[in-house]
């Protein structure tokens, strides 16, 4: 046998036939249910918040809220502070122990 | 055709997918459902294992879809998707214990249609549907699906080298088993 005979046998036999409607709409009806989660990848996740897009898009909206106020509560404690020790509020007293201090202590006076 | 037309590109439509729009998945499920499912039934010669392997692939389109990178075109990539799920399911049939395997199945679409088919080409089927799993993979993209070699080396990730061997090989497998049957028409 040749291989154009071959060939065209080949592309005769195995030509594209699309398969019964029944068997597509089958398949349809087992995808038709609750869809599974999607899988993220953590190294895209920045790109969420580098994205500049002014639609509205409320994760990211959410995202930068988050960030926002972590930021704040960071701004507030500090890094370097225990939350739970003795220095958290000094003294304790609310509002009138935060004392605006115009000439801090550096070591070196005139 | 639909592939190429902006908003509704299959890449586009694979962008939303990506951001949970569930409609946008339904669509290209229905856009492409048929055609692969069609691949994977003449992969496998098997209706049951086809639709599962279908299935499988579509849901596959959803779960990864975040994490898709248009690198490729997205047929391309899905029909990559399905032939891998294919050789997957191939390769673990081979482990089957035949007792448990039950009765074997015909591996052509149906009786109706093996009826209606040329003898040889029903001969031919059935020589297909015996020859190593990637040797028919690479005869069924190349023949059915008129990819190039190119196309069925990025599909099957290798070389278009090792695809001309897969369908020399193939080729002379086909000629081995139908040779004398078919030579004696000539």
């Amino acid at each position: 046998m040749t291989d154009d005979r071959l060939d065209k046998l080949l592309r005769k036999t195995l030509q594209r036939q699309e398969p019964a409607s029944a068997d597509v709409d089958r398949v349809l009806k087992r995808l038709a249910g609750p869809l599974p989660r999607q899988t993220f990848a953590l190294w895209r996740l920045p790109n969420v918040l580098l994205d500049w897009q002014f639609a509205p898009a409320w994760p990211r909206v959410a995202a930068l809220a988050c960030c926002a106020a972590l930021g704040f509560f960071i701004g507030l404690a500090g890094v370097d502070r225990q939350l739970s020790g003795p220095n958290y509020v000094a003294g304790g007293g609310g509002l009138g122990t935060i004392v605006f201090e115009p000439d801090p202590l550096t070591g070196g006076r005139p | 055709m639909h592939d190429s037309d902006g908003a509704h590109s299959d890449e586009a439509l694979m962008a939303r997918v990506a951001r949970g729009d569930e409609p946008a998945y339904r669509l290209l499920v229905r856009r492409h459902l048929p055609a692969m499912l069609g691949l994977a039934r003449r992969i496998l010669g098997n209706a049951a294992d086809a639709e599962d392997v279908a299935q499988e692939a579509m849901l596959r389109v959803w779960t990864h879809a975040p994490r898709w990178q248009p690198l490729a075109a997205f047929r391309t990539w899905l029909t990559r998707v399905v032939v891998n799920l294919c050789l997957d399911r191939k390769r673990r049939a081979a482990w089957v214990n035949l007792d448990a395997a039950g009765e074997l199945v015909d591996p052509a679409p149906s009786a109706g249609e093996a009826a209606e088919r040329d003898e040889r080409e029903r001969l031919l089927s059935a020589a297909i549907a015996e020859l190593p799993a990637r040797q028919r993979t690479a005869v069924v993209l190349t023949y059915s699906e008129g990819m190039s070699n190119a196309q069925v080396a990025e599909i099957l990730e290798t070389t278009v080298s090792a695809v001309e061997t897969l369908l020399i090989r193939g080729k002379q497998n086909l000629r081995a088993r139908l040779g004398s049957v078919i030579d004696k028409d000539e």
